[in-house]
């Protein structure tokens, strides 16, 4: 019978607790020994864009979209029509949001 | 524990299988050429292979507890007793950094303040992205058998992708994205930042096993699953 990966876990318990208690002892040492010495770099978000015939993407955004539309169209090709539109419709919810915020930040700027 | 297997039989039982790996192949090299790029080798490896370990150890977990199996793939690896496709590792973590990367776009555009509170405005945007593109992905990869959940699982599923997947998406997603961040913007040395999201491993991944569980629970107790 199934079990779900919890389960599966609390049944091999005596496999994943010493892994687990060796890197909790390792990560605090990490942590209490080591001086802190870098300072952290501000992001800047700009960099992450390329120009594609006159338009600005978001390369992050691009790759999304790319793995959108290929399994969008495997869905399509495989002949599961109405799962595929529903969860095409779902998926591009990033990219609408993404859109808005967009344009919201860019009003923002103009003013 | 620990075996590779080279499966003879390419794409057995699947439809449009060497699509999809050709998929995860290509963004996965995009985003590591990119990262590394960008933001350097040791920065590539705290956002990459952390990911990769837990992923191989929760897959490895999830396919030796019964639930799921990936038939037809090349390159197999288990560490717990259940084979996991080596593209499926990779594709957890081109996962991780596309959507941590997103979440992180989309929310310094509205909160600026670099504080811990937009770390986890971040990391439940990065959650939420990878469960909206699985809802497209999960049915078609069920339904063209890239990997198949067992017909005998109970409660509520989404074509027949259990909704328990949904959530452990977003909470692997969600707390891989905290532990990612704040290990990256700490004041700590590059070398220690790397060894950190190695160790801290067990910390996160004790995290998602005690929070996964009770929201397993949870839905057991309201007859859900």
């Amino acid at each position: 019978m199934e079990k779900t990966v919890v389960q599966f876990i609390l049944e091999n318990i005596f496999l994943f607790l010493p892994i687990g208690l060796v890197g909790i002892v390792s990560t605090l040492i990490l942590m209490l020994i080591s001086k802190k010495e870098n300072i952290p770099r501000s992001e800047t978000m700009e960099s992450n864009y390329i120009t594609i015939y006159h338009v600005r993407f978001n390369i992050y955004f691009l790759v999304y979209l790319f793995i959108w539309i290929i399994i969008l169209l495997i869905g399509l090709f495989s002949n599961f029509i109405i799962p595929t539109i529903i969860g095409g419709i779902i998926a591009i919810i990033p990219f609408i949001v993404f859109i808005i915020i967009e344009y919201k930040t860019k009003n923002v700027k103009v003013r | 524990m620990f075996f590779i297997e080279i499966n003879q039989n390419f794409a057995e039982q699947t439809r449009f299988l060497a699509f999809f790996i050709g998929l995860i192949a290509i963004v996965w090299l995009f985003l590591v050429y990119y990262s590394n790029k960008k933001y350097g080798t040791k920065k590539t490896v705290i956002y990459f292979l952390p990911i990769i370990i837990a992923t191989l150890i929760i897959e490895s977990a999830g396919v030796a507890s019964g639930r799921y199996y990936y038939p037809g793939y090349i390159i197999y690896l288990s560490v717990v007793g259940g084979g996991v496709p080596l593209i499926i590792i990779l594709a957890w973590s081109a996962n991780l950094f596309l959507f941590l990367n997103l979440g992180r776009h989309v929310i310094s555009k509205i909160y600026q303040k670099r504080n811990k509170f937009q770390i986890i405005l971040i990391s439940a945007l990065a959650g939420l992205f990878g469960v909206c593109l699985d809802l497209l992905e999960d049915p078609i990869a069920h339904y063209n058998n890239w990997w198949i959940w067992e017909g005998t699982l109970e409660g509520i599923k989404f074509f027949e992708v259990p909704i328990l997947n949904f959530i452990g998406w977003f909470v692997l997603i969600f707390f891989m994205s905290i532990a990612t961040l704040l290990i990256e913007r700490s004041r700590y040395s590059e070398n220690r930042k790397i060894l950190l999201s190695l160790s801290s491993l067990s910390i996160t991944g004790t995290t998602i096993f005690v929070v996964h569980g009770l929201i397993v629970k949870l839905f057991e107790l309201a007859g859900l699953s």
